[in-house]
């Protein structure tokens, strides 16, 4: 093949016109602004089995690399079937042009081997086009049973290696679980892998459960609980599945916590005497500091993410709307001013925007808007859409979606902070209240 | 409604422990869609015919154990207010009961505004009760905010009986 | 093992007999639970393979120079055109050749059709959400067209059907939006597929005369060309630069008249205008800023690459002259889908006139974002 090609190249070279003296002129100056925004076709074949008893596994990596991938819609696989080569040496030479045919402008190989329990992949990405590698080959080994938090590692690499931002596959969803009928729910905290693959309980149903929220380090889960009756913050230990009141006063109702970036402080509402106001707790010493006063309601506070700020949803001004304020209290800043009424702010991790819900003339909305309010974009619209979550990079959120009428069924989606992509994530029950984890270790 | 049955069942041998039922408006909510609640359920199961004046179900079925909200307030319209006098007046003729407020909101909203709609709904009775007699100190309130929907469908039928507050005969014991 | 092995714990509900289970999960289910919820132990961090990575490299070619100095985008060579076309062969388009007979129909109007598998059946319907965001709507194609924004190099035709019009033919323009399609905005706007007839976005780059029709820009921009005016219309003042050369491109034309035609000096009239609008339209029907971090997004890099007679680019020859907005990171990745434009819409050979390859031999590209970051 090698001197067809050759024969090929002496031969072009023969036919170039000689004779022609090329001026060295500057070279042609153009400008492209309009491109296209389009996934970005890959190829995942089968990792290479190393040992035997690596063959399930190294399909089954393969195919959650590609799940991650595709399903962020940035990329777009391209299938197995399509693929005129196979992979079956790691370390061999990569056949490019057999991946250009097929279009696959990325191509990620990789190698699994097994030894008991002890579990290693090594994989490299390519720019097929560029016959370049994306960065260097990686590897990975852990246990077996981590094969799948494996394959988000490598595809978080890959992702990050692409785009330019971190990744987010390796990383949990702490929700509600819902089953039964609308007048009879119940409800149980749930955590699962970002995919919703792995869904565990954390809790039975035979309380109410709200609105779960992971700590920074993402090893404790803030959540409101009816357990007493009354609705009061708990904090769970994930690893350990134990649990606590966090706000043991009796009958005050405490709710919407959220942990600060510290981990060591978190803020919640209580209401007394039928006004709801957001409050401050250090968690070691359970000392508690009133952060907003008015006779309004003022709940759901988030941090952002350098502690300075809380953003929070009051309707002092008649209406609910956005406000931020100093993570100690004091003066707030309204920052939304569109038509209709905005609750459930959550500052991204970035820093740079506020995600929201938003209802408009019996509709619900996910929207993200800067943290000065400007831009405000819509991204989804339903009968019923809130509860926003990041995805540690900033670039996804999740929220609740609840379908219409009396067998109305509340369901995970997720989609990209530019309104695409967006999909329902699966689970087992209905679900609610996601809450994204930090990126695990 | 095997379920609820079950339920009320359960909650009935808990001897009004009402810590262990929180949910333990449903069994009450089945049987009475109507909004005041006045002799309008049908599905009584308790005996209805033999009401106690100073019974619980009694407080429930004749004085009338809810009042409903407009759209977003907790101002209380002249039927609310009405019912809260009844309530007061048997209230102050039961000194030996102790009650629990529950604010309801429908689903028009995100979950944690209206479990502060709710408590303020809840907080409304309230003090229409303690300003008409009722020690605050019998009284507690709590909000479920969208949580407890009484009525399943997405219309305002439906809303304009989720947006309540229901007084809950708590025992003859502060719990 | 994860939830379905606990999902026995829990059968789904509601069943009656979990209505009595109130109590609380036994120290039992929690000790599972516990063990479950546990985290498989991982490696802190990725170690680097310890295989050799240029082990791995392009079997065809030595590596660039670029594939080790990938992290740093700074030009690393100046490769010199004219002798890369003999000692550095470019494996695009002809790289294996009787592999691809395997699977490729013996046809040229087939070729097109290769594409397909990779996006089977998902092109959407007119009115649903199109995944492709492109500078002017393009109506969904019928269905069986196939997308034609990518040249497959291999697959080109070694004899015949060498007019690109041919193999145009048997393609559509893939299904775009001028927009993202969201839940939100899909309702008040016209779908894809009513687009073509208006004008939704301005064109930036002003309207210049046209002397002759181009297939290309004709293909991608559906709008109808003004008619021919002598007069440069007031420009959009965000682009001056191609203004002064649309200037210079009519003097020139009006200069050389019909001459070009007969004159095969290669070093012949700069570029008119509308070649110029063809090359760029061509590179940026395969800038597919889709994948890029909003960084990146906010990144404009200068690529420079120089071209074989046949309009094909030299990949050796493609660098990055410089880079503005961005960090390093970001305008490496900024640089790397500007550089997959240029090789893969280029893998057919640019459409530009044999006669003047001095003018386009080597070509700066500037990839500004703008005006993509938020659509």
């Amino acid at each position: 093949m090698r001197q067809f090609l050759a024969g090929l190249l002496i031969g072009a070279a023969a036919l170039a016109p000689a004779g022609i003296v090329m001026a060295q002129s500057t070279p042609l100056r153009i400008e492209i602004t309009d491109g296209v925004i389009e996934p970005l076709p890959f190829a995942v074949p089968d990792f290479v089995a190393e040992t035997g008893t690596a063959g399930e596994l190294s399909a089954q990596i393969a195919r959650v690399v590609a799940a991650d991938l595709a399903g962020t819609g940035l990329f777009r696989e391209v299938p197995a079937s399509a693929h005129i080569s196979r992979v079956t040496d790691f370390d061999a030479p990569v056949q490019y042009a057999d991946w250009k045919a097929i279009n696959a402008q990325a191509l990620i190989t990789g190698g699994v081997s097994v030894n008991g329990n002890r579990l290693t992949v090594r994989f490299s990405g390519y720019d097929v086009f560029s016959e370049n590698m994306l960065g260097e080959g990686l590897q990975f080994s852990g246990t077996t049973e981590g094969w799948r938090r494996m394959a988000h590692k490598v595809s978080d690499a890959i992702y990050s290696r692409i785009t330019g931002e971190s990744g987010y596959f390796d990383s949990r969803v702490v929700f509600v679980s819902e089953s039964g009928p609308k007048n009879d729910r119940r409800k149980r905290l749930a955590i699962m892998d970002y995919d919703g693959a792995n869904v565990q309980y954390l809790t039975n149903s035979s309380a109410i459960v709200l609105a779960p929220r992971f700590s920074p380090a993402g090893d404790q889960v803030l959540y409101t609980s009816y357990e007493s009756g009354f609705p009061q913050v708990h904090v769970l230990d994930v690893a350990r599945v134990q649990r606590r009141i966090l706000s043991p006063e009796d009958g005050v109702m405490s709710f919407a916590p959220r942990f600060a970036p510290d981990g060591r402080t978190v803020v919640f509402s209580q209401s007394r005497g039928g006004n709801t106001d957001i409050y401050r707790m250090e968690i070691a010493s359970g000392n508690l500091t009133r952060l907003t006063s008015a006779p309004s309601i003022e709940t759901a506070p988030s941090f952002s993410p350098d502690g300075s700020q809380i953003v929070f949803e009051s309707d002092r001004s008649g209406s609910q709307q956005l406000y931020v304020m100093a993570a100690n209290g004091g003066e707030a800043r309204r920052i939304s001013f569109g038509s209709g009424r905005y609750g459930t702010p959550v500052w991204s991790p970035r820093g740079d925007l506020v995600a929201f819900t938003k209802q408009n003339r019996g509709r619900f909305h996910i929207g993200v808007m800067r943290t000065d309010g400007s831009e405000e974009r819509l991204l989804t619209s339903s009968f019923l859409d809130e509860g926003p979550t990041w995805a540690p990079n900033g670039r996804v959120i999740m929220f609740t979606r609840e379908t219409q009428g009396a067998s109305g069924r509340a369901t995970l989606y997720s989609v990209d902070i530019s309104g695409r992509n967006l999909k329902p994530v699966r689970t087992p029950d209905g679900a609610s209240d996601p809450a994204w984890s930090p990126l695990q270790n | 409604m095997g379920i609820s049955g079950m339920k009320r069942a359960i909650c009935l041998v808990a001897a009004l422990a009402v810590s262990a039922c929180s949910n333990a408006t449903d069994w009450r909510d089945d049987g009475f869609g109507g909004s005041g609640g006045a002799g309008a359920g049908t599905d009584v199961g308790l005996g209805a015919g033999a009401l106690a004046p100073n019974s619980p179900a009694y407080f429930q079925q004749t004085v009338g154990d809810r009042v409903l909200f407009a759209v977003n307030q907790h101002k209380l319209g002249a039927e609310a207010q009405s019912i809260l006098a009844a309530q007061a007046g048997w209230l102050n003729t039961n000194p030996e009961y102790t009650i629990t407020i529950e604010g309801h909101a429908d689903e028009q909203g995100t979950r944690e505004y209206n479990l502060g709609l709710g408590a303020r709904r809840a907080n409304a009775a309230r003090e229409f009760l303690v300003a008409n007699g009722v020690s605050p100190t019998r009284i507690k309130t709590v909000s479920f905010g969208k949580e407890r929907p009484l009525e399943i469908c997405s219309a305002e039928a439906c809303y304009a009986k989720n947006r309540r507050s229901v007084t809950v005969i708590a025992g003859g014991f502060t719990s | 093992m994860g939830w379905v092995a606990f999902g026995a714990w829990f059968p789904s509900e509601p069943l009656p007999s979990q209505v009595q289970e109130v109590s609380l999960i036994s120290a039992a289910e929690f000790a599972r639970l516990s063990q479950d919820v546990a985290a498989p132990e991982l490696s802190p961090e990725p170690a680097t393979l310890a295989v050799p990575d240029t082990a791995n490299l392009p079997e065809v070619a030595p590596p660039p120079a670029e594939s080790t100095t990938e992290t740093q985008p700074e030009p690393v060579t100046q490769v010199d055109p004219d002798p890369v076309v003999e000692d550095r062969p470019d494996p695009v388009p002809e790289a294996q050749p009787e592999a691809l007979t395997e699977i490729t129909p013996p046809s040229p109007v087939e070729v097109p059709e290769l594409p397909t598998p990779i996006r089977p059946a998902e092109r959407p319907d007119a009115g649903q959400q199109v995944d492709r965001v492109a500078p002017v709507p393009v109506a969904p194609p019928p269905p069986d067209a196939a997308p034609d924004e990518v040249a497959q190099p291999e697959i080109a035709p070694e004899e015949g059907a060498q007019d690109p019009q041919e193999v145009q033919e048997a393609t559509a323009p893939e299904a775009a939006s001028d927009r993202i399609v969201t839940e939100e905005n899909e309702s008040d706007a016209p779908v894809a597929s009513a687009a073509p007839a208006r004008s939704v976005r301005p064109k930036a780059r002003p309207q210049r005369p046209d002397p002759a029709p181009e297939p290309a820009v004709a293909e991608a921009a559906p709008e109808p060309e003004p008619t021919p005016d002598p007069a440069p219309e007031p420009t959009p003042t965000e682009a001056p630069a191609d203004r002064a050369d649309a200037v210079g491109d009519a003097l020139a034309e009006a200069l050389s008249g019909g001459a070009e035609v007969e004159a095969p000096e290669p070093s012949g009239p700069p570029l008119s205008a509308g070649e110029k609008d063809a090359l760029r339209v061509a590179v940026s029907s395969c800038w597919n800023v889709g994948s890029l971090s909003s960084e990146a997004l906010r990144t404009t890099v200068i690529v420079g690459v120089s071209l074989s007679q046949d309009g094909k680019p030299d990949t050796g020859s493609i660098k990055m002259l410089s880079s503005s907005g961005g960090s390093a990171a970001a305008a490496r990745q900024a640089y790397e889908a500007a550089r997959r434009a240029v090789i893969r819409c280029g893998a057919k050979g640019f459409d530009l006139p044999p006669e003047k390859y001095a003018q386009w031999r080597d070509i700066e590209m500037t990839f500004n974002p703008e005006r993509m970051r938020i659509r």
